[in-house]
């Protein structure tokens, strides 16, 4: 069979706890972002546009909604006779059978899979941040540089530094140090989670790695600190743009805002790099007769007949007559109804915020609201706290 | 899976229609906002289950081959049936242009042939319905049938807007046991009330004996070379199935300007879309953008809108942008139009991609909006 030059590896088993309750249901790469979008169609839609046609996702956690999602990979156009997009959970086999235990356990059981296409290169891409990188000009910085890995970096301002993993390289962008959450760090350089192995040392990594009891099989913990102590060429390729970690309640809010500037720094509208999405068989979205809709995002089957501002609301999502909605992120299928008011919050998809609710405050951290929860009428929820109808069953028994 | 294949009929281009059909076929217009008009029957029969679609295109029918692609949108790109787009060709037979229906299906007497579904329903493609065929198929069955004509009782809503140039309009006249006892083509004053929506059932085989024998016979029209004489005759079992849901035909720039601002109702929003998803070609656009200046009431908006000016009673398609001071009432804009700051519109349709440029205006006559051709900078 033909060879693939370059396959990616994309990273979506990981729960992405910081979220609460949005990831209750779903893994983090299934978090729904920008009106229309969920996180993986980011470095999905990225493959496509750089031309890397074959991406393996391996999932783990809450993989169902990950799973329908991806379905064929007709979105991405990732449906193809050779190469495509391929969910890979664990597996059983007949003599052992396991999750993965790490990033590169993941990997390392997926050998095979990888093997079939007898790629030069494999890019590994995780589930976890909104940008628009093209992956090629990447792959070819790795080649011209002789790299045995190229991990794209981004700097980071100073006082978060201690949050990432620090590469410190020299002038000829070679990395001389990694520092997995430095306290004191050297560098502002930060890991994006974005790999480029050749393929052959990789493999060799990753075989070697899987013998040692004593590893965490991780990509940062393991695999990068043994390539750094075999003084292999390990290179940092600069990435400048916008990129923005999502893994948090208020980092996944901030980014949702971020669209809503005027002259916003994250652009979707390129058409020389779409994102794509499912896109769900909706008509277009209805505003009423009294409604108020500023600066706000709203896509295809919503219907806004109340007060709408500074907010992104997905498909389906209705908001009605006096009802309030401000610097908010309404996630598909919910409803609003008459009086409530929602301020600075994230409410799940499939939700009924009923009459006279109130979400969020003025000030204050994010509120959420979990997947299908039914607020009961006239319901208070306050600035950072996250109620789901578990949370709700829970207060009530306490009350009584 | 249906027992059933469709056969959609495409006119040719239609000049009551204006600009809106200079460069394309009525099934191509793009109506609500993401919609051609042909989504609206293509959905309704991969919602009844019918997975076997062929569309007979005539003139013009560039734009409709490029909306339909492979028909993935209708989940139509299937190994078995699909979907199988019929222009005319030119053989010694054929002259490389249909001069009705019946011509069109003889022409396409192969496709038909292969195809293994027992019944088909032929339909027209120039109206909004979202209906599902199912209880026309089970009536038909169950009633032994030859032929089912779909038919709505005629409200001046439905015929106020009907073209002057009688297109075939038919009546007919329903009988006991919903048996069609008479048929009228294009009367001035029609004596019943059973407007025929050139949506029928005919079992396949029979479909090409008909067309066979009526074309060999010097005759061409669907209505007086066929109905016409079986219904006199009593010939064949013809039936009428009554159907009750939200139905217009677009026949003029008013009914199409009329039917857009229908969507504005809830009711008819709810009849239009509610019951059955109407699948189209997917785009890719992002959320529409309301900027700070935003002030819209009462509009249909689709996605890849930015909006920054005043939008009231209007539908815009993907891509429109109303920048700020902009102030459009009444307005049916189509995909990536743009109208810039200080610019006022009433009662107007643009065709795609029209520019109007700052401080212009334009208003029209709600019994006669403006219609502005595709591609144009005003």
């Amino acid at each position: 069979m033909k060879k693939k030059k370059c396959i990616a590896m994309l990273l979506a088993g990981g729960q992405g706890s910081r979220l609460g309750l949005l990831t209750k249901v779903m893994a983090k790469p299934a978090v729904p972002f920008g009106g229309k979008y969920r996180i993986i169609d980011f470095p999905l839609s990225n493959c496509t546009n750089s031309n890397i046609d074959t991406v393996g996702v391996l999932t783990q956690y809450q993989p169902l909604e990950l799973n329908s999602y991806i379905g064929s990979g007709q979105a991405w156009d990732l449906d193809l006779s050779y190469g495509g997009v391929y969910v890979l959970p664990p597996y059983m086999t007949a003599k052992s059978g396991e999750w993965y235990s790490g990033t590169a356990n993941a990997i390392f059981q997926n050998i095979s899979f990888i093997q079939q296409f007898d790629p030069e290169y494999v890019l590994i891409l995780s589930g976890d941040h909104i940008y628009k990188m093209d992956y090629n000009r990447m792959l070819n910085f790795h080649i011209q540089n002789n790299a045995d890995v190229t991990i794209a970096v981004r700097p980071v301002p100073w006082e978060v530094a201690p949050s990432f993993g620090i590469m410190n390289v020299d002038e000829d962008n070679h990395i001389i140090e990694f520092e997995e959450k430095p306290k004191n760090p050297k560098s502002n350089l930060a890991s994006m989670g974005v790999y480029i192995f050749t393929w052959k040392v990789l493999k060799e990594y990753l075989i070697n790695d899987n013998a040692d009891p004593n590893s965490k099989n991780d990509f940062g913990k393991n695999i990068i600190p043994n390539l750094l102590n075999d003084k292999k060429a390990l290179l940092a390729y600069a990435f400048t743009d916008y990129w923005k970690d999502v893994g948090t309640i208020a980092s996944l809010w901030e980014a949702n805002m971020d669209l809503l500037k005027d002259e916003p720094e994250f652009d979707l509208t390129d058409p020389r790099w779409k994102i794509y999405s499912r896109t769900p068989v909706m008509p277009p979205h209805f505003v009423g007769e009294n409604a108020v809709v500023e600066t706000s995002m709203i896509t295809e089957g919503c219907e806004v007949h109340g007060t709408v501002r500074n907010s992104v609301l997905f498909a389906g999502v209705s908001i009605a007559e006096g009802a309030v909605v401000e610097s908010s992120v309404i996630l598909p299928g919910s409803r609003i109804e008459a009086g409530a008011v929602v301020r600075r919050a994230i409410v799940s998809g499939d939700c009924v915020i009923t009459a006279n609710c109130q979400v969020g405050e003025d000030e204050g951290d994010i509120a959420l609201i979990g997947q299908s929860t039914t607020l009961p009428e006239g319901y208070v929820v306050k600035a950072g706290e996250q109620v789901d109808t578990d949370e709700i069953t829970r207060r009530e028994a306490a009350g009584k | 899976m249906n027992d059933v294949m469709g056969i959609i009929y495409t006119s040719k281009d239609d000049l009551t229609l204006r600009e809106l059909t200079s460069q394309r076929a009525v099934a191509a217009i793009p109506v609500a906002g993401r919609y051609r008009i042909i989504d609206f029957t293509l959905s309704s029969l991969v919602n009844s289950n019918i997975h076997n679609v062929g569309i007979i295109a005539q003139k013009n029918y560039h734009s409709l081959m490029d909306h339909l692609g492979s028909g993935k949108d209708w989940d139509l790109h299937t190994r078995n049936n699909g979907l199988f787009i019929l222009p005319p060709f030119l053989t010694r037979e054929n002259g490389g242009e249909y001069s009705g229906v019946l011509d069109a299906l003889r022409a396409n007497f192969d496709y038909l042939r292969r195809s293994r579904q027992e019944f088909v329903i032929l339909t027209n493609s120039d109206y909004i319905m979202n209906t599902s065929f199912e209880p026309m198929i089970e009536q038909h069955i169950k009633t032994g049938a030859d032929i089912t004509l779909m038919y709505k009782k005629a409200t001046p809503e439905i015929t106020e807007f009907s073209s002057s140039s009688k297109n075939n309009h038919c009546y007919i006249n329903v009988g006991e046991d919903n048996v069609v006892t008479d048929i009228e083509i294009n009367p001035n004053a029609a004596s019943y009330d059973n407007l025929y929506l050139n949506v029928m059932m005919i079992k396949r085989t029979m479909l090409i004996y008909i067309v066979d024998q009526v074309i060999s016979h010097g005759s061409h029209d669907l209505y007086a070379d066929v109905l016409r004489p079986f219904i006199a005759s009593g010939a064949l079992k013809i039936m009428a199935y009554e159907e009750k849901g939200y139905y217009r035909r677009i026949e003029t720039i008013r009914g199409y300007f009329n039917f857009n601002m229908d969507l504005l109702k809830p009711g008819v929003r709810d009849e239009v879309f509610g019951s059955n998803p109407v699948y189209t070609k997917t785009r890719d656009y992002i959320p529409t953008i309301y900027r700070g200046n935003a002030k819209v009431k009462n509009s249909l908006i689709a996605d890849g809108c930015v909006i920054d000016g005043e939008v009231e009673n209007c539908v815009l398609f993907r891509g429109v942008r109303v920048a700020k001071g902009a102030k459009l009432k009444n307005c049916v804009i189509m995909q990536d139009g743009y109208i810039e700051d200080d610019v006022e519109l009433e009662n107007t349709i643009f065709d795609k991609a029209v520019t109007i440029r700052s401080h212009s205006r334009l208003i029209g006559q709600k019994q006669y909006p403006i219609v502005i051709g595709k591609n144009i900078t005003l």
